[in-house]
């Protein structure tokens, strides 16, 4: 078809394989100046400016559509070094591509050399916060004391220190909180060439009974994935027992260390 | 090299995904342009999708923002 539009998915400076592909009908890698694009041939009835922003709203549209987006990239990556696109990112023609990938050569190589030989895994950490709170009685030295005032107190003293406490509770609870995702953080930042705080998701939106305290990406060099790993296992250990727990994925593609500016 | 986290993908949220994919990657507008507020409504969509409006206005919990060191 003639109007048909062009959805991309990523890009190399590396000839990039479609065989390794499942599903792989309609793709396409199209060679400009050097780089190499994995694209897909769509229909404007399905992804013009107006159908797209109709299907934005229709989520099991976007479900499919970013799994597939996600999964091709991902599939790509398991034999080169790929600069992934944003879900969505279409061009007109073949040629309105190629003016991109001409405008940007400089900025596409230079993420290109910067991502090379590095996966990105991300690690979100959870607070249960009621095994925290029974807990905090053992990890608070300030708490401790508290409660060993109130035995020793008069019932009216003891009534006020106990209000008091509650404060404490909450107060030390918080610091334990800090305390526990800055020491993860600076572990998993010593052992990552860099890293990216990601927003908190709720915990409606996790479907978690438990509170993400922290949701970072770690760019790491493949040698030291396994360390990275390794020390994650470790924090859990220290950490699970308080009510701290990990979730590690990867690697994914480098979506959160790719910096190209528009002109 | 290793399987990748996409092997697994089935077994990764929709919102894991959508939190790399839709703001992530060269966000580069082509030549049909999705607006923030579209995105946002992906966003809205699923939060309907998932939650009862009750849970939502739970209050949010304390927030980690480590010092981030720069390298």
């Amino acid at each position: 078809m003639d109007n048909e539009l062009i959805y991309v998915y990523c890009l190399s400076d590396s000839p990039l394989r479609l065989d390794h592909i499942s599903e792989q009908e309609s793709l396409k890698c199209l060679i400009f100046q050097g780089f190499y694009a994995i694209v897909k041939q769509v229909s404007p009835d399905e992804f013009s400016e107006e159908n797209l922003k109709k299907n934005f709203t229709d989520l099991p549209w976007i479900e499919i559509h970013a799994r597939d987006h996600i999964r091709i990239i991902g599939e790509v990556m398991q034999n080169s070094t790929v600069i992934p696109f944003k879900f969505g990112t279409l061009f007109n023609s073949e040629e309105s591509l190629g003016k991109f990938i001409r405008n940007y050569s400089g900025s596409l190589t230079e993420n290109l050399k910067n991502i090379k030989g590095k996966e990105e895994w991300s690690v979100k950490i959870y607070c249960n916060l009621s095994l925290l709170n029974q807990q905090i009685g053992e990890i608070s030295k300030d708490v401790l004391t508290m409660e060993q005032e109130i035995l020793e107190s008069m019932p009216g003293k003891a009534f006020l220190l106990k209000r008091k406490k509650v404060e404490l509770i909450d107060k030390e609870v918080q610091k334990v909180m800090q305390i526990c995702g800055q020491t993860c953080y600076d572990e998993l930042a010593a052992l990552s060439e860099h890293t990216k705080i990601n927003n908190i998701l709720p915990k409606e939106l996790t479907e978690r009974t438990d509170d993400m305290i922290l949701n970072v990406s770690c760019f790491v060099n493949q040698g030291r994935v396994n360390e990275l790993l390794s020390v994650i296992d470790e924090l859990l250990k220290k950490y699970k027992s308080v009510g701290f727990d990990m979730a590690v994925a990867g690697p994914w593609p480098p979506f959160s260390f790719i910096s190209i500016k528009e002109k | 090299m290793q399987e990748n986290v996409i092997n697994h993908s089935k077994n990764i949220t929709i919102l894991e995904i959508l939190d790399r994919v839709l703001n992530k990657g060269v966000v580069i507008t082509g030549d049909i342009v999705i607006s923030v507020a579209d995105i946002d409504l992906v966003y809205v969509g699923l939060k309907l999708l998932l939650t009862s409006v009750e849970t939502m206005r739970e209050k949010r919990l304390a927030i980690v923002k480590p010092n981030q060191e720069t390298k």
